[in-house]
């Protein structure tokens, strides 16, 4: 097998190569069997990248232990679904599996690239192999997943527990997929730039792989927050840790790019923006792969830590100045065909939007660098952390949000104080209002008062566009749902966009809730007795061992009631004047108002190889608050300590992502030509559509 | 504003205002359900405020966690001694103080605003600022280029209000929304 594997690594070095110089030689010379030639060599790569991956997951399913890589990450305790994911559990795996996507990806986008890229087309091709080429020799010669051991050991280390969770099937495979894709929207416009194409041919192949990627990186970050949240045992699920920073950094770079496209395509503007805003992209995604292959900046997240840094370093700064050359080279060729008119317009919102993104992006990557910059410059550590981003990123954060309702009601070009009026007076009352109301009821923080009524003024504005809609629609005949389903169908990309920004404000809502409301409290007990937080009382009922050769591991059951505080106001009183939030009882009889309404059951492992515990947090969600209960260990007198919080509106958090995946594909689905021209003719054009289709 | 377009509760055809009323009525009766879980007694206790400093304090032995997070010993001894001091009557500013005397710098999760590190402060002030002015003089300029190169614009009338139009025709309401635009006009 392990030969099997380095063969298909040293082939795919040469075919890349191949692939890489082939392309630029032929194009150069015009040696047009060449081109084909070198485009071929680089489909055929993918089969290289997959022969070595089959390799390596054959080798873990077949507990091949003369492999080192498969020895230090799996054994034959472990449950054997995660035996076929394993292989991207650690360093070289994971590169493995990175290259992998690559290549599929690249033989797709080149298949199916449109034919009037054919001009720019070896020029990508080139840049993409030579990328592959960078993976295909770390592989082969620095990293390989494929050494052998001298003695064969009986067993293999084990996976680390942290990973044997759901979690491991997607959210792995989706990060790593969504960075590395950002590679292919920055290949055609680096193409393009160097064929000289300087006009709007690359803009449909970059805007679906771009969201495309950004779908799958968000998606990702998304699924690693919900599995922090089951699993880490801390209690949250973002912690601007650094590798959860490289995530987001080009994501958000990526998110204005494709706003910031939309005005190219509708108004010819913002072309030497977007190409920029795409090297950007790209080169915070090398800076991803750097910081978690080895990078100087310390993170919990260190699955595939090695001591590749430098190798990556080199890379990404190769990517810097190559991305940077190109763009200073071609600049003064990419004019915008039109000027900005007014400051109220759809484009200056635009511009206000990606420049806010871009702020973020610039504000977390200082706040990664500081402490090296410390570092150098006076010799002294410090941290940056939770509490700093949320500082100096809140704001703007917000700043965003209310963007997002401002733009979709701006027309392009420019609006009049009337049409104004009339889009942003249910926003602005709805919005008021709901601050008032939470004011009224006894709401606390003004900070996140304010952010709920952004919120509500963001969900109204989008509300109102739909609603004007589809009641046009539903008056001219279809039903209410119909007319919705029609009205998003008329222009897929706009309402898909609009159901993402839903899924935002989802977001937003779980934020501001876990954020500004969280209720914790800490305690230990014994069989029989009983925490009291809030008015949720868990008794501690039972317990079970599930340990193993390789864990120590128990889990406890408990039943969560729903209390009536005046039938606890003694206790309360006495736990406030010892300022706790919470107590516990040592006689858990059911008092008269009690009710049981859910049984959770906490679970924690120990894993002696690996000195680590892994935790399974007990959580009773329902949409306005979660009960979270954290098994801290199990102690030697029986007793069980615990950290049990109160997460207010933690479910909304998840529930985002449907939403946000729904959005992102009904942004995608193709129009086809047939549907455009059988479109409602009654019915009448969205605000801008007299610009031409989208 | 008598009647047009979000405002009109008169007539059956005068489809927005009602509608809109109502659904943004029960998005507020979800959204102040949805806040109940947000409502909290005034104080926070001692515990809480235990808590809160915990997410200001790095673990000095484990990658980039704070102790709030951490069940490493020393992790759970720290938690302590920070009730201790609370219960003590320390201010939380004092208790910071008293990590950064025993661990240095590097225990505090966000730097101080003072000394060398006020820039790990102030740039961001300036990233947002400088980004935001960049913005507003590129549109101004392109804007002023416009001008200059006066290239025909567009109608006085704006794209929402051509679509606004069109709505009311095919509602039915166009009349009556003319009308009362040219009462007010
Ligand atoms: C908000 C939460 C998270 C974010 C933003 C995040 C981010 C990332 C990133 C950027 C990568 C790709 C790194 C690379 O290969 O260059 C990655 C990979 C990975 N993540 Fe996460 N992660 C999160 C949570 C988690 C959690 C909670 C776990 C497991 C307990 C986890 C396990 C993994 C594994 C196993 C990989 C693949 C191996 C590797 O490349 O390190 N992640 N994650
Ligand atoms: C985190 C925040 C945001 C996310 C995730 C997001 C996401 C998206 C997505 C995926 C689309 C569809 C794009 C396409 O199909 O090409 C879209 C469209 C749109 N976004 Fe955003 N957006 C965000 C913030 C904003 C902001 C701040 C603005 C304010 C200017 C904005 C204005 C718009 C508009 C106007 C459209 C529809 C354009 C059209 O087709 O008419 N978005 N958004």
């Amino acid at each position: 097998m392990a030969d099997l594997g380095v063969m298909a690594l040293l082939l795919g070095l040469a075919l890349s190569a191949y692939s890489a110089v082939g392309s630029i030689i032929g194009e150069k010379r015009g040696m047009a069997e060449l081109v084909v030639s070198a485009r071929r060599a680089l489909y055929m790569t993918t089969l290289a990248a997959a022969v070595a991956s089959g390799a390596l997951i054959n080798a873990f399913v077949q507990n091949d232990f003369s492999i080192k890589y498969v020895a230090d990450h799996s054994n034959t305790l472990m449950d054997r679904a995660f035996v076929w994911v394993a292989f991207y559990a650690g360093n070289e795996g994971s590169l493995l599996y990175i290259l992998l996507t690559l290549s599929i990806i690249t033989a797709l986008s080149v298949w199916f690239a449109p034919k009037r890229l054919a001009r720019s087309m070896p020029w990508t091709i080139a840049i993409l192999a030579v990328i592959q080429l960078f993976y295909f020799g770390v592989l082969a010669f620095v990293a390989s997943p494929f050494e052998l051991l001298g003695t064969v050991p009986g067993d293999g280390r084990g996976i680390n527990p942290l990973l044997t969770h759901p979690g491991m099937f997607s959210h792995p495979p989706l990060l790593m997929g969504g960075l590395i894709a950002i590679t292919i929207p920055f290949a055609f416009v680096s193409g393009a730039m160097i064929a000289g194409n300087y006009g709007d041919d690359w803009i449909d192949v970059a805007r679906v792989s771009a969201i495309i990627s950004w779908g799958v990186l968000g998606t990702g970050m998304l699924l690693g927050a919900w599995w922090a949240y089951t699993i880490l045992g801390w209690g949250g699920y973002w912690a601007w840790d650094p590798i959860e920073n490289v995530a987001l950094m080009p994501w958000l770079v990526m998110t204005a790019f494709i706003h910031s496209v939309m005005v190219q395509k509708r108004r010819g503007m913002f072309r030497m923006w977007n190409v920029a805003l795409l090297n950007i992209a790209f080169v915070l995604a090398q800076l991803g792969m750097f910081i978690n292959r080895g990078g100087p900046v310390v993170s919990v997240h260190s699955f595939a830590a090695s001591t590749l840094g430098v190798i990556f370093l080199i890379f990404m700064l190769a990517s810097l100045v190559f991305a940077f050359a190109l763009f200073l080279w071609r600049m003064p060729e990419m004019k915008s065909d039109r000027a900005m008119e007014s400051f109220i317009s759809r484009e200056a919102s635009f511009l206000i939007n990606n420049f806010l993104f871009l702020s973020v992006m610039a504000v977390t990557l200082w706040g990664v660098l500081f402490p090296l910059f410390s570092d150098l410059a006076r010799d002294v550590s410090v941290s940056v952390s939770a509490p700093y981003f949320d500082r100096a990123n809140g704001p703007v954060l917000l700043g965003i949000v209310i963007m997002m309702g401002i733009g979709p009601l701006l027309p392009w070009r420019k609006s009049s104080a009337r049409s104004l009026k009339q889009w942003f007076m249910w926003p602005t009352l709805v919005g008021v209002l709901t601050i008032v109301v939470l004011v009224a009821l006894g709401v606390q923080r003004p900070v996140a008062i304010l952010a709920f009524g952004v919120v509500a003024f963001v969900a109204t504005a989008i509300s109102e566009e739909w609603w004007r809609g589809t009641a046009a629609r539903h008056q001219a005949g279809d039903n209410w749902l119909l007319a919705w389903w029609r009205l998003v169908n008329g222009n897929r990309p706009r309402h898909g966009g609009y159901i993402v920004h839903i899924s935002i404000l989802m977001l937003g809502l779980g934020i501001i809730g876990t954020n500004f409301y969280q209720q914790r409290t800490d305690g230990a007990l014994s069989l029989g007795e009983s925490l009291v937080i809030d008015n949720y009382r868990i008794e501690y009922v039972g317990n079970g061992d599930e340990s193993r050769r390789d864990r120590i591991a128990q889990w406890a059951e408990m039943s969560v009631y729903r209390i009536d505080t005046n039938d606890y106001s003694t206790e309360i009183a006495v736990a406030r004047d010892e300022g706790l939030s919470g107590f516990t009882l040592e006689n858990s009889e059911v008092r008269p108002n009690d009710e049981l309404i859910a049984q959770i059951q906490p679970w924690h492992g120990f894993y002696p190889d690996f000195n680590m515990a892994s935790v399974r947090s007990g959580i009773r969600s329902t949409i306005v608050e979660d009960l979270y209960v954290i098994p801290r260990d199990f102690l030697a007198d029986g007793r069980i300590s615990l950290a049990v919080s109160i997460n207010p509106l933690a479910w909304w958090l998840w529930a985002s992502g449907p939403f946000f995946i729904l959005g992102t594909m009904v942004a995608l689905w193709p129009q086809s030509s047939v549907e455009r021209r059988s479109k409602h003719q009654k019915v009448p054009a969205a605000p801008d559509d007299n610009e031409g289709e989208l | 504003m008598a009647s047009r377009y979000p405002f009109v509760l008169s007539g059956s055809r005068a489809f927005p205002g009602k509608s809109i009323a109502i659904s943004t009525s029960l998005f507020l009766l979800v959204l102040a359900f949805s806040a109940g879980g947000c409502i909290r007694e005034e104080d926070i206790t001692l515990e809480q405020r235990a808590h809160q400093l915990a997410g200001e304090l790095m673990c000095p032995v484990c990658e980039g966690q704070t102790i709030d997070g951490s069940n490493a010993q020393i992790a759970q001894d720290m938690r302590l001694k920070v009730r201790e001091r609370l219960d003590a009557g320390d201010t939380n500013a004092n208790i910071r103080d008293y990590f950064v005397v025993r661990y240095g710098e590097e225990i505090l999760a966000a730097p101080k605003g003072s000394g060398f590190n006020l820039l790990a402060w102030i740039v961001p002030v300036v990233i947002v600022l400088g980004g935001i002015g960049i913005a507003l003089t590129m549109i101004n300029n392109m804007r002023k280029s416009t001008e200059r190169s006066a290239v025909p614009t567009a109608p006085a009338e704006d794209d929402l209000s051509m679509y606004l139009e069109q709505v009311d025709k095919d509602l039915g309401v166009a009349d009556q929304a003319n009308q009362s635009d040219k009462a007010h006009s």
